[in-house]
């Protein structure tokens, strides 16, 4: 029985219940508002100068996550010739920025209604996400080497190669999916690691825009100050 | 034996391999994608791993995705489960050189066995009528030709294909015509293979399969067949045992020869041969099935045999440690496909929240699925929710609990399929036991939920 079916990346919700319940309609129309005021921000804020840094880059997606909302953007797979020369990673997969909040986000695809129905959950969540930092994420399931001369501190730009994940003697390159500042590290060299699981904290510089953004910077100046 | 097995794949089968391993004492890895880390095998397993993203392609059919997961966790067997790469010889071969095993049949079987048109005349050869048929088309010209020989109506078929897909019906020469380069690039974009084949189509024909199981030391058995005829566009949904189409005389032969054949021809492992059966109450083999299969409870249920653990120990090389006679088979079993599809909108397949479920109970049932309350359906795979398998004494007993349970399952949420079972299941054809695979699509599913409705 083919089970394969046309792809698509599920937002990822193993830590928020369900919400069954619909929201009572006098709430509705102030998250209305403030959906509203969050595509408003995404669009033409936001997404324009992810589009920008997604052409200067060498990646294949970048994924950018604001309170309970969540901006992805794909190259076409055509598109992607000038970063296949130039990278080991061979199958073109993509590079994610999830926040380590868990919840399940909303993409911007969604219809209106859809939104409202998910954003019950996604409140509860937006609180803690929003202060969050940006991760790079593995790329596979395999074992995972750091790059050697990493350490916290280090500016990194979108695209920098910042390990490796090994696949069967195939390495698979982890790389940072914004400008930044590398952070904490959340997997130990060797380590065995699945797809997805965050590996490296990325802080972000201090002229970024966006509430997340500016949420994480002050995380970074933090973890600076300490180091 | 195994210490750890992956399993990999998903949804109900996932659960099912899960449960084999622990009933033997195997510990088990679940690997899933992004989309199925809320599946229930996954929060059910001891230890689960993501593999890759929701796209099957990067993930149950990525081979270094699957066999990495494997290695890193300390795995010594893959289970594929039904469908991705259950069937793969490639895959299989691979395994084997990352020192694991296949669970399924050994890589050079799965060759052997890989080509349905090379596995007919192989089965041919040792015994098994077939449906007159084409070798390989060059062209269409070949095409046209073959099609003459064998007499209209033809079915024009992938090599590489199953389950139904990327066949088409053909009745006149016109219609090859016109078909032939369609379906030439259907099966190149469906299966990454164009070889095309044709067949003689059977106007009122029965499916019905044999299930065997053969040890790498060449001892074999057969479990009985399955009767599959009540089908959607090719698509099984109701398969039930022993099939009404078959006298007793009939069953012990047509097993007999197909389980004789399989192993005189090398397979090991567990194996379904499908066979169509005309009216006149003839049998004729289409294909061999190298994997467990959707249906496989219903021949659990009249067997007792758990043929997961039984497919598990032939794949670490125990012997089958069980002869003919000791596969006694009793009652008859109906097994249900619970599938989210719609009637109002020509049952489209349906992803989103399960917001209630309760299953069936009582003597003789048994419910295989994955879904809970408030589960999501995702839409990357296919819609199969579950199997409600039901199984008595006889076969008039069986429909009676097969229609008691469908009214106690409960899926909320989701548009289901659970009354067009029940108008089958009220339809005096199927009573009759005379079901054909073209019955439903000819009367039309919906005609058949709507009389059920009155």
């Amino acid at each position: 029985m083919p089970q394969d079916r046309q792809s698509g990346t599920a937002a990822d919700g193993r830590a928020a219940p369900p919400a069954t319940a619909k929201a009572p309609a006098c709430g509705l129309d102030a998250r209305t508002v403030r959906d509203h005021r969050a595509i408003s921000n995404l669009a033409d804020d936001l997404l324009p100068a992810l589009i920008a840094k997604l052409a200067a880059s060498g990646l294949g997606e970048i994924e950018v996550r604001e309170g309970g909302w969540k901006a992805r953007l794909r190259k076409p797979s055509g598109a992607d010739d000038r970063r296949a020369a130039g990278r080991s990673s061979v199958d073109g997969h993509s590079v994610h920025a999830h926040g380590p909040g868990r919840g399940p986000a909303a993409s911007l695809t969604h219809t209106a209604a859809e939104e409202r129905d998910r954003l019950t959950r996604d409140e509860e969540e937006a609180e803690e996400s929003a202060n969050l930092p940006i991760v790079a994420t593995s790329p596979a399931v395999g074992v995972y080497h750091p790059r050697k001369d990493l350490s916290v501190g280090m500016r990194v730009r979108a695209g920098d190669r910042l390990g490796a994940v090994d696949v069967l003697g195939v390495r698979e390159d982890v790389v940072a999916p914004v400008d930044g500042v590398i952070g904490l590290s959340l997997a130990e060299a060797g380590e065995a690691v699945e797809y997805g699981q965050e590996l490296i904290r990325i802080e972000l510089p201090e002229n970024s825009r966006s509430v997340e953004i500016n949420g994480a910077d002050r995380e970074a100046a933090a973890v600076l100050g300490e180091a | 034996m195994f210490s750890k097995i992956l399993i990999a794949n998903r949804g109900e089968i996932a659960l099912r391999i899960l449960r084999a391993c622990r009933t033997l004492d195997i510990g088990a890895v679940v690997a899933y994608s992004e989309a199925d880390r809320d599946s229930l095998a996954a929060q059910l397993a001891d230890e689960a791993i993501c593999i890759g993203p929701a796209d099957a392609r990067r993930s149950y059919l990525s081979a270094p995705a699957v066999i990495s997961a494997a290695v890193v966790t300390g795995c010594d067997a893959i289970h594929p489960g039904y469908g991705f790469l259950s069937e793969d010889a490639g895959f299989a071969d691979v395994v084997r050189a990352h020192g694991l095993t296949f669970v399924g049949p050994p890589a050079e079987v799965l060759e052997r066995f890989a080509s349905k048109e090379a596995t007919r005349r192989l089965l041919e050869a040792h015994g098994l009528r077939t449906i007159p048929g084409s070798r390989m088309l060059r062209d269409e010209a070949h095409a046209l030709e073959e099609a003459d020989r064998i007499g209209y109506p033809v079915l024009i078929k992938p090599s590489a294909g199953g389950g139904g897909k990327g066949m088409r019906l053909i009745r006149t020469a016109r219609e090859l015509e016109s078909t032939f380069k369609v379906s030439r690039s259907e099966a190149k974009a469906g299966f990454g293979d164009d070889s095309l084949y044709l067949e003689k189509y059977l106007d009122d024909n029965r499916h019905v399969e044999v299930q065997v199981a053969v040890d790498r030391f060449g001892n074999a058995i057969h479990m009985g067949e399955r009767d599959c005829s009540v089908q959607r566009r090719h698509q099984k949904i109701i398969e039930e045992t022993p099939s009404p189409a078959l006298t007793d005389a009939a069953r012990q032969e047509l097993c007999s020869r197909a389980v004789r054949a399989v192993v005189e021809a090398g397979y090991e492992n567990l194996g379904t041969l499908e066979f169509l059966v005309d009216a006149k109450g003839d049998a004729y083999f289409i294909e061999i099935n190298c994997r467990i299969q959707v249906e496989h409870p219903i021949t659990e249920m009249c067997t007792g045999i758990d043929m997961v653990a039984m497919q598990i120990k032939i794949a670490a090389g125990e012997p089958l440690g069980m002869t003919q006679a000791d596969v006694v088979s009793e009652g008859h079993a109906i097994e249900f496909r619970i599938l989210a599809e719609d009637p109002a909108t020509d049952f489209r397949p349906q992803a989103g929240q399960v917001l209630g479920y309760l299953a069936p109970g009582g003597p003789g049932v048994r419910m295989d699925t994955h879904i809970y309350p408030g589960y999501e359906v995702p839409s990357y795979y296919d819609s199969l929710l579950g199997k409600l398998s039901v199984w008595a004494p006889d076969r008039a007993q069986a429909i009676a609990r097969g229609d008691a349970a469908l009214r106690e399952l409960l899926v909320d949420g989701l548009s289901t399929n659970i009354e067009l079972h029940r108008a089958i299941l009220a339809n005096e054809v199927f009573i009759d036991g005379k079901v054909t695979t073209n019955l439903l699509d000819r009367v039309g599913s919906a005609p058949f939920v709507a009389a059920g409705n009155r």
